[in-house]
C-alpha cells in the first residue's frame, strides 16, 4: 500500500475522509478538490495561508501543469487545469485546518492506549513486526518528497511548502503506523484514515475542503527498497512532479540520458565522484573491467577478485563468483559482488557478502 | 555450511536461537504448500524446502533468518541443484552487497 502506483481509488478515499471527519465530531467538508500531486497539493495548502504575502502570484506560477478535479456542493464535478484551481482557491472559504482534530489527536490517543497496554518492550516488538520493516524506506520516501518540494520552492517559498507538506495526512504512506494499529484490533477508531490511506496518496483537510492528492504513477525501487531508476524517474505522478534516484541518490533529470552512451573513458572523465559511481554501475562493473583492461587482485576456488583504482574516491573492489551449477547449455554463468575496499582475497570477498570472515566460510556443499 | 546461489544455510546449536525469534510467528507456506526462505525478485525463482520444517524470519532485512527441520530435508531451486539438509537449526543468511560509504551514509538520510 505505501508503494502502490495505481490511480487513486477515489470515492473510497472520499469516503474515508467523510468518515474520519465524522469520527472527529466535525461536518464533512462541502469541498472535494482532487490534485495530481502532493508538489500541486502543498502549493495549494500554501495558499490558503492568509498571512501569504504580495508574492501569492509567483507562489502560485509553481504549480506544474495538471488537472484538478473539484466537487463543490450543487454543482456538477469538474476537471480544471491546477492553476485554475489555484484562483478558484480563495472562493472556496477552506476555513482553518483540521489536521489536528482529524488525524493527530485520534491517532496518539490509540498509540498511549496501546503503549500503556504492550509496556515499553511490547510495543518495540510489535513495531518490529509491524511498521517496522516498512518504516525506513517508507519514512526515506516522505523525507525525499518532503525535501523536493523545499527545493521547487526556492529561497523565497521552500520552506513555505516544507511547512505544508507537514500540514499533511500521508494516506498511503501513513501505512506502517496503521498496521501496527490494524495488529492490535485498533484500527476502528482511525478507520477513515485507514480508508484513505488504502485508496489515495497526501491530503489536507479544512474545515470545508479537502485536498486529496493523486498516488504516483510510477515508483520504481531497488531491493533495499530505495528509490532507484536508470531509465526515467524512479518517483512520478500524473503531472509531472518527478525524482530520479539511483539507489537512493538523487541525480538531475538530464543525467538520466546521458547514461545510455556511456564509455569507460566518459566514465573517467567525470568529475562528480557521486554521479560517477552512478554511471559505473549503470555501465555494469564488469563490462568497465573488461573494457579498461583491469587484471585480477587474487584468484582462488571461491572466485576472483578485482579492483578498480577511482581518483578521490574509494577503489571499486569486487569478487567475481562461478555459479556452481552450470546453465542448461553446459556453460557455468559468473556475477559480480561488490565488497568493501579492505577485502585482500576472494575468499574473504565472498565471505564478507555472506556477513562471515574467511576462517568461518567453509560450506561443505555448494550448488 | 552449506551455499545454494545466493543463501548460505548455517547449523547453530538450537540452545544459541534468540528467544526474540521463537517468539516469532513462523512464516506461512506458500500456495504451493513450501516453505520459501527466498526468492529471486525478478525471476520469482524460490529456495524452497518441501517437507516439514518451520522458518522464524527477523524483522530487519539484513539479519539472518532461522530455520528448524526436525528430521532433516531437501532445499531446491529452479536453477541450483538440490541440497540436503539434516535435521537441527540453521541460520539462512541471504547475500549482501557493499554500499561504498557515503553512498550509504546517504541512502540512510534518505
Amino acid at each position: 500500500m505505501p508503494f502502490t502506483a495505481t490511480p487513486a481509488d477515489r470515492p473510497r478515499a472520499e469516503a474515508g475522509a467523510a468518515a474520519a471527519y465524522r469520527a472527529a465530531g466535525l461536518p464533512e467538508p462541502s469541498h472535494i478538490l482532487w490534485v495530481p500531486s502532493p508538489f500541486t497539493g502543498a502549493v495549494l495548502a500554501a495558499l490558503l495561508d492568509p498571512e501569504l504575502p504580495e508574492t501569492r502570484a509567483e507562489l502560485a506560477s509553481l504549480i506544474p501543469a495538471g488537472t484538478c478535479t473539484l466537487r463543490s456542493p450543487g454543482v456538477p464535478e469538474r476537471a480544471l487545469p491546477s492553476a485554475e484551481a489555484a484562483e478558484l482557491l480563495p472562493r472556496l472559504g477552506a476555513g482553518a485546518p483540521v489536521r489536528e482534530r482529524v488525524r493527530s489527536l485520534p491517532w496518539e490517543a490509540e498509540r498511549a492506549a496501546a503503549y500503556a497496554e504492550l509496556g515499553p518492550a511490547g510495543w518495540a516488538e510489535t513495531w518490529a513486526r509491524t511498521g517496522g520493516p516498512t518504516w525506513e524506506p517508507v519514512n526515506g520516501l516522505v523525507a525525499r518528497i518532503r525535501a523536493a518540494l523545499g527545493e521547487l520552492g526556492g529561497e523565497e517559498h521552500g520552506s513555505r511548502l516544507r511547512g505544508a507538506s507537514l500540514d499533511a495526512v500521508l494516506g498511503q504512506h501513513d501505512a506502517p503506523w496503521l498496521g501496527l494499529f490494524a495488529s492490535l484490533g485498533r484500527l476502528a477508531p482511525l478507520h477513515g484514515l485507514a480508508e484513505v490511506a488504502a485508496s489515495a496518496g497526501w491530503w489536507w483537510p479544512r474545515e470545508n475542503l479537502v485536498i486529496l492528492s493523486e498516488r504516483p504513477s510510477r515508483l520504481c525501487r531497488d531491493e533495499p527498497g530505495r528509490l532507484h531508476s536508470g531509465d526515467g524517474p524512479a518517483l512520478a505522478y500524473p503531472d509531472g512532479f518527478a525524482l530520479h534516484a539511483w539507489r537512493g541518490m538523487p541525480f538531475p533529470a538530464g543525467f538520466v540520458d546521458t547514461l545510455a552512451a556511456l564509455t569507460p573513458a566518459k566514465i573517467r572523465a567525470e568529475d562528480n565522484t557521486e554521479l560517477r559511481r552512478i554511471m559505473l554501475e549503470h555501465f555494469g562493473y564488469d563490462r568497465y573491467l573488461a573494457e579498461s583492461g583491469a587484471a585480477p587482485v587474487h584468484k582462488d576456488e571461491t572466485g576472483t577478485l578485482w579492483r578498480i583504482e577511482l581518483p578521490f574516491d574509494e577503489p571499486v573492489v569486487m569478487v567475481e563468483v562461478l555459479n556452481s551449477t552450470p546453465e542448461p547449455d553446459g556453460s557455468v554463468r559468473t556475477y559480480y559482488l561488490r565488497v568493501p575496499p579492505e577485502v585482500r582475497t576472494a575468499r574473504e570477498g565472498v565471505a564478507w557478502t555472506f556477513g562471515l570472515t574467511a576462517q568461518e566460510y567453509h560450506p561443505e556443499k555448494e550448488t | 555450511m552449506y551455499r545454494q546461489g545466493d543463501i548460505l544455510i548455517r547449523p547453530v546449536d538450537g540452545a544459541a536461537v534468540p528467544p526474540s525469534v521463537l517468539a516469532l510467528p513462523p512464516v506461512a507456506r506458500d500456495s504451493r504448500g513450501r516453505v520459501v526462505l527466498a526468492l529471486g525478485e525478478a525471476t520469482g525463482h524460490a529456495h524452497a524446502l518441501t517437507g516439514p520444517g518451520t522458518l522464524y524470519r527477523t524483522p530487519q532485512p539484513m539479519s539472518p533468518d532461522y530455520l528448524h527441520l526436525s528430521e532433516g530435508g531437501r532445499l531446491v531451486h529452479e536453477e541450483h541443484g538440490p541440497i540436503t539438509l539434516p535435521a537441527g537449526w540453521f541460520q539462512v543468511v541471504r547475500q549482501r552487497e557493499y554500499v561504498a560509504a557515503s553512498l550509504t551514509a546517504r541512502a540512510v538520510a534518505d
